[in-house]
């Protein structure tokens, strides 16, 4: 006997090895150094780049690993061009949570605790990898576990607060519940099928006659899982609770990347589980077995309906980001739901300036809540004039967040449109657009307090430190950027939608 | 002859015999000096007679997880051990790494002093303040002790 199978199999997961092995060095270094822990971010930051230097190794590539027993064929983990353009979504935002990390005065305040964190930061990371190019139900479960456990914890890692725990266990409850009926799903998939790979239950799909109701509860549950971490609506209650209790750090971490393994992890299982063949048009053309289109149709609208209609309501800045998150995710939905390639580059597109946007207000109202303590909408009062820096900053990123042009996330929005338009849903595009309307009030109601209302006498200066100023102009640029010169975005969200088997 | 159910059934005979002979010679031997507190019913230490409602130290929570967490791994091992020689070196190598992380576990939890029951009491900042302010330092522990005292009384 020979383990030729594992060792072979180990050049297409080196991303992973190399998190894994962050993983053990941080926690021996915390263990090393008890008592002196500044070393331990430039260590996690030095991991993440390496960690990324492998996922870039990987573009153009492509190839099964971990071969499946019964059919060779296939494997557990599928590396392809979009697997790694998720994956560099993930490295770039983790590069820029552990700088958020060190400006943080949360996080600053628990230095005895900074080893857990970045190793279990590096336990997110490890599990989003996983989880967006595995194309095996079993360990589509694991990785989904090890990014949640880890996220939990995190959740909650400011312990001494009581928001942050009640975030956690509310975390933990609706985590356990929903990976619960996402494991029943699999059990029943497997159960009809009789493999756990999704290429092989593909086949099975499309040769074999099936109970098509016990097909659908099945592929309901699995999504009640997937809609959980994307936070998309009927799943999407534990997102503001959760986001306004843990360290603004974190809530910037899974507003961006835990998402972004979600979709890329429903797109794959939509992908190679549903889709027989793609056109030359680049039409998917779905299996006739469950009804996606309809599914995705409702669950999108409702999410970002829902999302965009409870924010109009938030005065906490980061309650209103969790709403409008969510929303988000009902945005990033329109892509898929057309299945075609076009709607795919307009996700890819989306998510490459999401991560900026979205990152920047969440840096903005982290450097502000560490110097008032408070997020409310109030407390901004007059912050344009105080600070213009950082007022004129988070007006660009709000308004990138409604889509408004000339900023990037109208070049976002654009592309989702028009790949709707193109698919002949107009009427689903109207109501998208109407929604990014009632959006518009929201946004622009935080840039009213922070320009339109003169200065109170609790105002103060916000001081910045020079790394604080290169963290934000980092982000600002590519919102500016691409708002008006996006050809280099399109491009490569073209050259990076290859699936593995099409 | 014995069939393989049978053979169990010799087992499990033994077993019951080993006790029995066991607690008779042990009855045998031994001196006899009860106490109040040999005479309870055995339950690691927590009063087993009495309202639920009573302070259970969180530390025995932290003992358990670590035991199971180690337990779960060894079980892991057990395969392993069975079929190691057929892989060659590799195969070894495979176990050895599995054994280092596990390793690092341990030494993560005995630094950290999971493993030391004997903990300074952390008390929650806000806390802190109060006895700062008051100067006169609530006794916590003692008045516990009293009522705890009081009770038994």
């Amino acid at each position: 006997m020979d383990l030729s199978f594992i060792t072979e199999s180990l050049y297409f997961v080196k991303p992973e090895i190399a998190a894994s092995a962050s993983i053990i060095l941080l926690v021996l270094l915390d263990l090393i150094f008890h008592k002196n822990k500044t070393i331990i971010p430039y260590v996690a930051l030095a991991g993440i780049i390496i960690t990324g230097i492998f996922v870039v190794d990987q573009f153009n590539i492509s190839g099964f690993a971990f071969l499946s027993t019964d059919n060779p064929k296939y494997g557990m983990i599928a590396v392809d061009n979009f697997g790694a353009f998720f994956k560099l979504i993930i490295i770039i935002s983790s590069i820029f949570v552990v700088a958020f990390s060190a400006y943080s005065d949360e996080i600053n305040k628990i230095t005895d605790r900074l080893g857990e964190y970045y190793a279990l930061i590096f336990g997110m990371i490890l599990g989003m990898l996983v989880l967006i190019s595995a194309s095996d139900l079993i360990l589509i479960y694991l990785s989904m576990e090890l990014l949640s456990l880890s996220s939990y914890v995190l959740a909650g890692f400011t312990k001494l607060r009581d928001r942050s725990s009640e975030a956690s266990l509310k975390y933990l409850l609706y985590g356990a519940t929903s990976t619960g009926m996402m494991l029943f799903g699999i059990s029943i998939l497997y159960g009809l099928t009789g493999s756990t790979n999704l290429y092989i239950i593909s086949a099975a799909l499309q040769t074999q006659s099936l109970n098509l109701l016990t097909l659908a509860f099945s592929i309901i549950l699995i999504f009640a899982g997937i809609g959980y971490k994307i936070s998309s609506a009927p799943f999407h209650f534990w997102t503001p609770d959760v986001y306004e209790g843990a360290p603004i750090s974190i809530t910037a971490y899974l507003s961006v990347a835990s998402k972004a393994a979600g979709f890329a992890l429903l797109i794959r299982f939509i992908k190679t589980t549903f889709v027989t063949f793609v056109d030359d048009n680049g039409n998917w053309q779905l299996l006739q077995v469950f009804d996606w289109e309809s599914l995705l149709i409702i669950i999108s609208l409702l999410t970002m309906t829902l999302g965009n209609f409870t924010a109009l309501w938030q005065r906490n800045l980061k309650r209103m980001l969790a709403y409008s998150s969510i929303a988000h995710a009902g945005y990033l939905m329109l892509g898929l739901l057309v299945f075609s390639n076009q709607g795919l580059i307009a996700i890819l597109i989306y998510f490459t300036i999401y991560l900026f946007m979205n990152l920047g207000a969440f840096f903005i109202v982290m450097v502000i809540a560490n110097k008032t303590g408070s997020e409310d909408i109030d407390d901004y009062d007059g912050l344009g004039f105080k600070s213009s820096f950082l007022g004129v900053s988070l007006a660009i990123f709000l308004v990138s967040l409604t889509g408004l042009p000339p900023t990037a996330g109208f070049i976002g929005k654009l592309y989702l449109f028009i790949a709707l338009v193109d698919a002949k849903m107009l009427t689903v595009a109207i109501i998208a657009l109407l929604n990014t309307v009632v959006s518009l009030y929201y946004y622009i109601r935080v840039l009213k307090h922070m320009f339109l209302t003169s200065p109170t006498e609790k105002t103060e200066k916000i001081p910045l430190n020079f790394g604080q100023i290169a963290v934000i102009i980092i982000m600002l640029i590519p919102i500016l950027l691409f708002g008006v010169y996006f050809s280099p975005v399109v491009d490569l969200a073209k050259s990076y939608i290859t699936i593995l088997g099409f | 002859m014995l069939t393989e159910f049978g053979k169990i059934f010799v087992f499990i005979l033994l077993a019951v015999v080993f006790v029995l002979i066991a607690l008779f010679a042990a009855k045998l031997i031994r001196p006899s000096r009860p106490t109040k507190e040999k005479m309870l019913i055995y339950e690691c230490g927590e009063n087993p007679v009495g309202s639920p409602w009573i302070k259970f130290n969180i530390r025995f929570y932290v003992v358990a997880l670590i035991f199971l967490i180690f337990d779960v791994e060894v079980v892991l091992l057990f395969p392993w051990a069975l079929t190691y020689q057929d892989y060659g070196f590799y195969g070894f190598l495979v176990g050895l790494v599995f054994l280092l992380v596990l390793g690092l576990g341990m030494a993560y939890e005995w630094r950290k002093g999971d493993l030391d029951w004997e903990r300074g009491i952390i008390s929650p900042p806000i806390l802190n303040e109060i006895l700062k302010n008051k100067k006169a330092p609530l006794k916590i522990n003692d008045s516990e002790n009293q009522i705890t005292e009081e009770i038994k009384a």
